[in-house]
């Protein structure tokens, strides 16, 4: 259990210094958050499928690390706020690219 | 960057990433689910009530959005659990996926509600 809290610890620092140097660039549009959930997910799909698991893999890389990274929440928080401000193509964009590019790169990860 | 707010984050996210396991280790794929709605009315809650209004101090917000909630939630776990359960059960990955994304803007546009309401019952009183 600790080793799950310290991957999240880290994953979680990775995804906070992404996003804070990409709001320096202040662009008003997500990408970082889509890197970070698309990387992760690729991330995720390699280890899970291509590496043999122990332990130690499964609770501080693939459940701690890669969950920690990757978010859940940002990402409909900030659909949300694009809805709320009426961005409904950058809504449709954003969510299709995050989805479907997360799946689709789960089963490349699969196949590879 | 603040040395405080990197603590503040990785400290939270130790719990949140905790959290979502044991979430996971009675309710495999379904307790991922579960995490990722409640954590997407958790944080569009915090951040329309609290974090919008300046309520709370900049590495609370930092500690309790980015690290415990973003932590908690979860896309790789859910983009994977989706792949996998398509390989046995293409309709359960459907379904779980359908779940997960109609859910989870839901779940965030509720908090994102109550949390409007909340701050308009606050204006009148």
């Amino acid at each position: 259990m600790i080793l799950v809290g310290l991957g999240a610890s880290c994953g979680a620092l990775l995804r906070y210094l992404f996003t804070y140097f990409w709001k320096k660039t202040r662009i008003d549009w997500p990408l970082a958050t889509l890197f970070i959930n698309l990387t992760g997910a690729f991330c995720l799909g390699l280890l899970v499928h291509n590496f043999p698991s122990s332990q130690f893999t499964t609770l501080f890389w693939e459940t701690g690390f890669l969950g920690g990274y990757t978010t859940f929440s940002t990402l409909n928080t900030e659909l949300i706020t694009m809805y709320n401000e009426r961005q409904w193509k950058n809504l449709l964009f954003y969510g299709c690219l995050t989805y479907f590019g997360g799946l689709c790169l789960v089963w490349f990860a699969f196949h590879l | 960057m603040k040395i405080k707010n990197l603590i503040a984050v990785a400290g939270f996210a130790f719990f949140g990433g905790i959290f979502r396991y044991l979430f996971s280790l009675s309710l495999n794929e379904w307790g991922i689910l579960i995490a990722n709605l409640l954590g997407c009315f958790l944080l569009s809650f915090l951040t329309y009530y609290a974090i919008e209004r300046d309520l709370l101090a900049g590495w609370l917000n930092l500690g309790l959005g980015t690290g415990l909630i973003g932590a908690f939630t979860t896309f790789s776990s859910f983009t994977t659990s989706v792949i996998n359960l398509a390989t046995s059960n293409f309709l359960i990955a459907s379904g779980y996926f359908l779940v997960s994304l109609l859910g989870g803007f839901l779940a965030a546009l509720i908090g994102y509600l109550l949390a409007r309401l909340l701050v308009e019952m606050e204006g009148n009183r």
